[in-house]
Parts: C-alpha cells; structure tokens; sequence
C-alpha cells in the first residue's frame, strides 16, 4: 500500500489549501496519510491538519523554525519520512517546497520530481505526468527508485469533498540551524496582501500599464475583487512590481477560477505560469497578441480606457 | 575566489514543437544556452570584473557545444570544461549532480553558480542535488549577491514570505533566477579572442570516474514518452466601442463563466 507523505504548506501561520488537494489525491489513490508540518507556533494547526485529511501529523514546531531555511526544513521532512515509511513525499507548489524537495531527495538517494500533474501508480511501479520545455510538452517519467520526492504543480489536483483524517500528533525533533547558509532577515510584503498562490482570482499587469499610474489603476480592480495583485516580468524588471508578484515560468504558476491579464502581450514564459486557470480574461490593444490564444474571453482595447469601465460594470452585476 | 559556473545547451523554447510517437520531432528544432545559465554566467563574470575571481564553466552534453562555450568567452568566462560522454545520454539530475561532483572536486572551486532550472526539463534539481552531494550550503532562486569578505557572500532570495537575505559561508553552491541581471552581449573584440581559446573537452574516464561510479546506466527517473501539451483554446474576442463590449464581457463572466 502507498504511503503518502505531504508537506503542509504553511504561510503567516495559515495551513494552504494545497494540502488538502494532496491529501484528497493521496486518499484517491488509496494510499496511507501523513503530514509534515514545520514551523513556529504551528502546534495550534493540528485540527487544520487533520480535516485537511492525514491521518499522522508530523509536527516539528519550534521559534529557531520560524524562517524558512531550506536545510533544517529539510531534515525534518527526511525524519518524519523515514518514520512514516513513506514511498511518496510530496510538496504543494511552492519557493520553499521547490528549495527543499531536491534536498530531501539527494538524502534519501530517491527520485525527485518537480512540476508534476499526475501520478500513476501499477503495483511498484511509480509513474509521474509533467509539463516540460516551458509548458511545449507533457513528459510521462518512469521512476525507478522505491521513493519518489515530488513538487505537484498548482491546481493539479483537487481537495475531495467531506474528507477528514484522524490526529495522531508525532513530534519531531528539532535540528540545528545550518551554520553555513544564516538567514538574517525577510524584506516582507505590504502586510494583508492576498497571496498569488491561493487566490481566487489573478490580476496581472503587464507593459500595456507603462508606469506606476497604469499599474495603480490596474491594482484598484484587483482591491475591488480581493484578487491576487500579479505581474508579467516586463513590470518587475522596469521596477513597478516586486519580484514575488511576477506570474511565469520563472515566477510563480497560478491556477486560480479567474485569471485577468491586463496588458499582457502573452511571451509564452507568462503562459507557462497561468493556462492552467480555469476562466482567462484578456485585455489588450493589439488584437493580434498571443494572450488572446489562451483566453476564453478577450477585450480588444486600451487598458486605461476598459479598466475603469470593467470596475464600473462588475459593480453593477454584483449589487 | 574561484567559480565554476554550469550551463547547458537546451532547445530554443521560442520556436514550435511537435511530438510524433512519443518523442519530440527534431526537424526544425535549434539549440541555444539554457536562459537562466546565461545570467550565471553573468554573475561570474560580473564577480570576476569587479572582485577579482578566476571564472570556469562545465558544460555536459553530447553534441557540439563549441558555439555556447565560444559565447561564454566572448562574455568573459576564462576557462570551459565540456563533459561529453555517451553513457550520460539516460542522465537525470542526480547524474548530472555526481559529474559536476567530480569536476568540482578537481577544481579547489568556492563558489559554483547555476541557473536555477533548464529551459528543457524544466525541474530545478542539479544545483540543490550538487550541493547536497559536497555537504556545501546552497541557496535557489537568488535575485541578488554582494561579496561580503573573503570567506562570505550575502544573496537575496526570492522566497514564499518575500526576499530573504542570507549569509553564505564558501565554498557554496547558488542557482540564480533571470532577474538577477541583464547579460550582456558579447562585443566583437571578445568573439574575436574567443576564437582562439581551448575547450577542454572529457570523457568520464578523463575526469577520474566511470559509468558505474556515477551510476549513470541506473537513472532515478528517466522519460518514458513525450506527449502534445494539452493546449488551450482561444475563446470570444471582442472588438469595437469599449463601454459595450466590456459590459457584454463582463455579463458573460457572471452568467455564462460565473467566475464573478
């Protein structure tokens, strides 16, 4: 039997939905549940953990874990995998699951996997679905290891109706700080910013925005609908966007239910990060631009002109 | 300070791709260095113009790889290693983490830089595997480095709760992210002097090791079959006056999408 093993994926002391969606697809195929859950202050988690569907929390929960730091993190998921028997160790889409995993892998001499849509289990034998060569094509990898560490890409799978776990609280112990690699402080976000990961709904801004005052405009629709505030790289390297913001292959993949690119030509690295959104809406002035390719609805126009007026109309459709 | 800078020769994601019998069709297909290793490259560079370091780039593939290596020179890399061997054709990222390994260990390096993940597989293990392998700190997606003292660096990472700042002790291994420079061209008088420069090019047994002590017949994973990408369809677009067709938009995000 399978034995699963998923890394909660916790951010500003919040369990992510993206451990449900695991546990649900571990659960689907049949396998045995546990989770890893590492941080500070994070023993309060344990009912989240358990609805969220495991049926063991490994839980590493001490202050010296409070910022991330990919070494220790992963010592505590080589331990709780280790104590579990686990033959799958997976990471919800994440920077710190993406830093980790390949880590966790090399320690126990396993498969890793990054990416991954799918896993196909016959008898033994694990198989894994993924995206490669920015989203051009899909690979089926056959892995040859007992274990397989993998990152599932987001909205891979869905967090199954009704499920639940049973607590079953291991502790962890806690491992040193790594010495070599000192974490001396995170420049955060503006505080009570929706995380692009989770969001129900996207809104990016691209060149179309020119500059700061494009870009605020763009930002005021995002307020309306308590959307995620994302970007295309154009707009973080001319410095209007942090680099956390920028949606793509080298940023971050989002799959959330609406997905609006305003001004966003659509370079195939923007693409790779977001075609995986349920509904896409695209506003720009050139109707010849490839986002246009991908959206179920597309608004050919100027975004300083079709911004407020989109504001305006979602106003009057939702009172 | 001595680098060793990894890059790889990957195909040119910008032009179309077909899949025939579970494989990728190679007509038409061109080869360029892998985007996020050019922005090594420049780190390395940049490291050795303005603090002295003695830069090197491995590269392992088959194939010619002379015209990368070449444009790396020409950018101001001063050493390049190719490692060509044709039991490394089943490589997976822990394979190719055991030859950097080796090569590592036959350089006395204190820093290895590499892109954080190949535009080909797009996976992002090597360098995290590599580190892993030398027992050396390593830190991923890193959007910015400053040289602390002789023994230090302090780079910028772009995590999950924002930029994290940490202090590298060296030797270290990071894998850098396109947004941690623009890099430069290479100017005529570098291609030039690139042209006259030596590639050394191994095999395993050159570089001390063997199919066996890599394990490089027994890959960990390795690619069954290549499939289309399920691609999206485009759908309604509207043209014409922006108040009558953005509220037609958005009625058919409410009532036909319900997403709002």
């Amino acid at each position: 039997m399978a034995k699963v093993l998923v890394i909660a994926d916790i951010k500003q002391g919040m369990l992510k939905g993206g451990t449900a969606e695991l546990l649900s697809k571990a659960k689907a195929i049949g396998a045995e549940t546990a989770v890893a859950a590492i941080g500070s202050n994070i023993e309060s988690l344990t009912p989240d953990l358990v609805n969220a569907g495991s049926d063991t929390q490994y839980i590493a929960d001490d202050p010296g874990l409070e910022l991330f730091s990919a070494g220790p993190y992963a010592s505590c998921v080589v331990d709780a995998a280790k104590q579990f028997g686990a033959n799958l160790i997976w990471f919800a889409f994440s920077e710190n699951g993406k830093a980790v995993a390949p880590r966790v892998a090399a320690q126990l001499d396993a498969a890793c996997a990054t990416e991954i849509t799918d896993v196909i289990l016959e008898g033994d034998q694990i198989e894994v679905i993924r995206p490669a060569i920015t989203n051009k094509v899909m690979q089926r990898v056959k892995i040859n290891t007992e274990q397989l560490v993998a990152v599932v890409r987001a909205g891979a799978f869905e967090a199954a109706e009704g499920i639940t776990g049973t607590e079953n609280v291991v502790k962890l112990s806690i491992p040193a700080a790594d010495l070599k690699a000192v974490i001396k402080e995170i420049l955060t976000d503006a505080s009570g910013e929706i995380d692009l990961a989770d969001a129900d709904v996207v809104i990016s801004v691209g060149r179309g925005a020119k500059d700061q005052a494009g870009v605020d405009l763009v930002k005021e629709l995002a307020d309306d609908l308590s959307a995620g505030f994302g970007s295309s790289r154009a707009m973080v390297d001319g410095g209007f966007m942090a680099h956390n913001k920028q949606v793509g292959q080298t940023g971050k993949i989002v799959a959330p239910t609406l997905y609006m690119a305003i001004g966003i030509s659509g370079a195939i690295q923007h693409l790779a990060g977001m075609t995986g959104s349920k509904v896409i809406l695209a506003v720009n002035k050139d109707p010849e631009s490839p986002i246009f390719n991908v959206a179920d609805y597309g608004i050919v126009g100027d975004l300083f002109e079709v911004v407020p007026i989109l504001r305006e109309e979602i106003k009057k459709i939702r009172s | 300070m001595k680098i060793l800078t990894t890059v790889k020769k990957v195909v040119d994601v910008e032009l179309n791709m077909h899949v025939k019998d579970g494989a990728i069709v190679e007509d038409g297909l061109q080869y360029v260095i892998n985007a996020w290793d050019e922005n090594a490259v420049e780190t390395s560079v940049r490291l050795k113009e303005n603090n002295g370091a003695e830069t090197t780039l491995v590269s392992i593939g088959g194939g010619d790889c002379t015209d990368m290596i070449r444009r790396c020179y020409a950018m101001g890399i001063e050493n390049g290693i190719h490692i060509d061997d044709p039991a490394l054709t089943k490589a997976d990222s822990s394979i190719y983490a055991k030859v950097l390994q080796k090569v590592y260990e036959k350089g006395d390096y204190d820093l290895i830089i590499t892109g954080k993940q190949s535009q080909d597989t797009d996976s992002g293990q090597t360098g995290i595997i590599l580190a892993e392998y030398l027992g050396l700190p390593c830190v991923s997606n890193v959007i910015d480095l400053e040289v602390t003292d002789d023994q230090h660096i302090k780079v910028s990472r772009s995590g999950d709760a924002g930029t994290e700042i940490i202090e590298l002790a060296l030797p270290a291994v990071i894998a850098v992210d396109v947004s941690i420079n623009e890099p430069r061209l290479p100017q005529m008088r570098g291609i030039m002097m690139a042209k006259r420069k030596k590639i050394k090019t191994m095999d395993l047994a050159a570089l001390g090791t063997s199919s066996d002590e890599i394990g490089a017949a027994a890959p960990k994973s390795e690619i069954a079959e290549f499939m289309a990408s399920e691609s999206r369809k485009s759908g309604q677009k509207f043209e014409g006056d922006a108040a009558e067709i953005t509220a037609q938009v958005v009625a058919l995000l409410a009532n036909e999408a319900k997403v709002i």
